[in-house]
């Protein structure tokens, strides 16, 4: 695995990011509704309200990471162009959560509707501000966060949702999909570590943006127990 | 003021049984051989363990008497009387008594005079915390010296009989410890001297985790399905126990998180520059499963802050896992069979799967001046 990030700046941005995500983890495990997951006291209603509200952060998720590619001048073409291709993959992912939403007995209506919660509200606005900047390195902060939270979803969330409802898969396939495609885009971030970490400055900034987005995250799925779906 | 570990003992009760054996101890489940046996016992890694009940599940040791043997090798080695003894400190996950303290019988067993007391209650780490406590005494002034002593008889839970009085075949989470744990007990004698080539404690850190994470073993609690939340909660405790609530249970599902738990730690000890990766001379770990070991490797590799494989140091294979007694028990042959130089660094690590506590521990290799 190490041999992935080669060198020692990079080494040190991965210490770092691995450490932010161990925290994340420990505060999802703190959000009611993943502990109602965890503790086989998950419903129905919760796996639709769970969707409606990651879909407002899905849905916008293409807008800053093509923000984001056009942030990169010219001595980061090569950045621009990885950055370009993962907006490609990932730009209408929502449509497959829509149709899980249906599967789970939602009404697309509802769903295509909904508004964005306060914990969507401000990760939005973040990655929208920092992906406005100037060569926005730190975004792969963020996409290391994103990127595993895809990996738990489809190692994890799916197994146990489907469990819950006692489904075949059907109605989790945005979950599925997501994770086992996001092998291949954590090999990606790796390289972007190796390439865009050269000092303490980009590690610092990285660690900072990898660390609001876990906060936000975790705000966006508390927050789905605070508002009406 | 420095505290050095100045003797070290064990006990392990019987011979060793190896793995064809474990059920003509532990007894066969309605009759049956177990279908999860091969496979469990194939990812630890273990090869033999002892058990401290024999094949008609007659107790051979209790767990204070084992407590006492490896109490008394470890003060034989030593060169303290024992009225000089100022402290005792022990941990088990389960005395033989369910009152009063562990420590209080195994005091008795030993027939230490007047000292401190202290008994730790937990699981693997247990031991950790009894060491710390005696550690923090003798680093603040408050004694000269502390015999710790960690000891386990997990096999009286695992006797077939256990298992049928809480009726059909046990869900694979009541089984899995049934092949990872076993019996025996270890000693260190703390003082704030050396005695000829000592191991120095420079620190010993805990990290405990449970706020984040459900329960992940226990004893006490039913499995889901259970009538009540605790095993007191019921009218009689032979309710409890048909209900399956007396089983020792691990929730495998939750295992991963122990191993990121355990690496986050690590990393952050690294970044408070209390560990040098490259500076570690020996890595004590106490997992419990060769399962763990490649994880618990891997991730630290990915990190960049891997430990060569020729450093770890186990003896798991051989004496089983023992719970909060492992990591002495893997202390004492170390230092009784390895050539140590002055200097030299050793890390040892616990993680406890219970509710996610880690405690870590530096140690260096000193050497007493002679005059």
């Amino acid at each position: 695995m190490s041999d992935k990030v080669t060198t020692s700046e990079g080494q040190a941005c991965l210490q770092g990011l691995m450490r932010v995500w161990f925290d994340f983890e420990r505060q999802l495990s703190r959000v009611p509704i993943l502990q109602r997951l965890e503790r086989d006291r998950f419903t129905d209603e919760d796996y639709r309200r769970l969707l409606c509200h990651l879909r407002q952060q899905v849905i916008e998720g293409a807008r800053w990471i093509t923000r984001g590619a056009s942030s990169f001048e010219r001595d980061f073409a090569d950045v621009r162009s990885m950055v370009i291709e993962h907006a490609r993959e990932e730009h209408r992912d929502y449509e497959m959560l829509e149709a899980d939403y249906v599967a789970a007995g939602g009404e697309r209506q509802t769903i295509v509707h909904a508004e964005r919660n306060a914990g969507s509200e401000a990760l939005h606005a973040f990655m929208m501000h920092r992906a406005g900047q100037p060569n926005p390195v730190d975004l792969i902060g963020a996409m290391w966060i994103i990127e595993g939270l895809g990996h738990k979803m489809a190692d994890d969330w799916a197994r146990r949702i489907d469990a819950a409802l006692g489904g075949d898969g059907d109605a989790t396939r945005f979950m599925r999909y997501h994770g086992a495609n996001d092998d291949a885009h954590l090999d990606k971030l790796y390289a972007l570590l190796d390439r865009v970490c050269r000092g303490e400055a980009e590690r610092r900034a990285i660690l900072r943006t990898a660390r609001v987005v876990a906060r936000l995250y975790a705000l966006q799925l508390e927050e789905i127990d605070h508002e009406p779906a | 003021m420095s505290v050095y570990i100045t003797s070290t003992g064990h006990h392990l009760p019987g011979e060793p049984v190896d793995n064809d054996r474990i059920e003509e101890v532990l007894g066969l489940v309605h009759g049956k051989p177990s279908r999860l046996k091969r496979r469990i016992l194939q990812s630890n890694g273990i090869r033999t363990r002892h058990y401290a009940i024999d094949a008609e599940h007659r107790t051979t040791v209790s767990n204070g008497e084992m407590a006492a043997l490896a109490g008394r090798d470890c003060l034989d080695r030593g060169y303290l009387p024992d009225a000089r003894l100022d402290m005792l400190s022990v941990a088990t996950s389960q005395g033989d008594l369910v009152l009063p303290g562990f420590g209080s019988m195994v005091q008795a067993e030993l027939g230490l005079p007047s000292l401190e007391l202290h008994t730790s209650h937990g699981i693997c780490s247990s031991s950790m915390m009894a060491l710390k406590a005696a550690y923090t005494a003798i680093r603040a002034g408050e004694h000269g010296n502390a015999l710790v002593v960690a000891s386990e008889l997990a096999s009286r839970l695992f006797k077939a009989s256990r298992f049928e009085a809480a009726g059909a075949t046990p869900d694979f989470d009541a089984e899995f410890l049934r092949w990872m744990l076993s019996d025996g007990a270890g000693a260190l004698l703390l003082e704030n001297r050396p005695r000829g080539l000592s191991l120095r404690i420079d620190w010993i850190r805990g990290v405990s985790h449970a706020d984040a994470f459900p329960v992940c073993m226990s004893v006490g609690r039913p499995n889901g399905q259970g009538r009540h939340p605790s095993w007191q909660d019921y009218p009689t405790y032979a309710e409890a126990e048909a209900d399956g609530a007396l089983l020792i249970r691990q929730d495998v599902r939750l295992l991963d998180h122990l191993v990121k738990l355990g690496v986050d730690g690590l990393l952050g000890l690294i970044d408070e520059g209390r560990v040098r990766v490259d500076e570690v001379d020996h890595l004590l770990c106490h997992y419990s499963s060769h399962h763990f070991r490649g994880q618990i490797h891997d991730m630290l590799t990915q990190a960049g802050a891997a430990i060569p494989e020729e450093k770890w140091y186990t003896n798991l294979y051989t004496r089983g896992n023992t719970g909060c007694a492992s990591l002495f028990i893997m202390l004492d042959e170390f230092r009784r069979t390895r050539e140590l130089a002055e200097g030299e660094t050793l890390l040892c690590f616990v993680p406890e799967s219970g509710r996610f506590n880690n405690v870590y521990m530096h140690l260096t290799v000193v050497k007493e001046a002679t005059s």
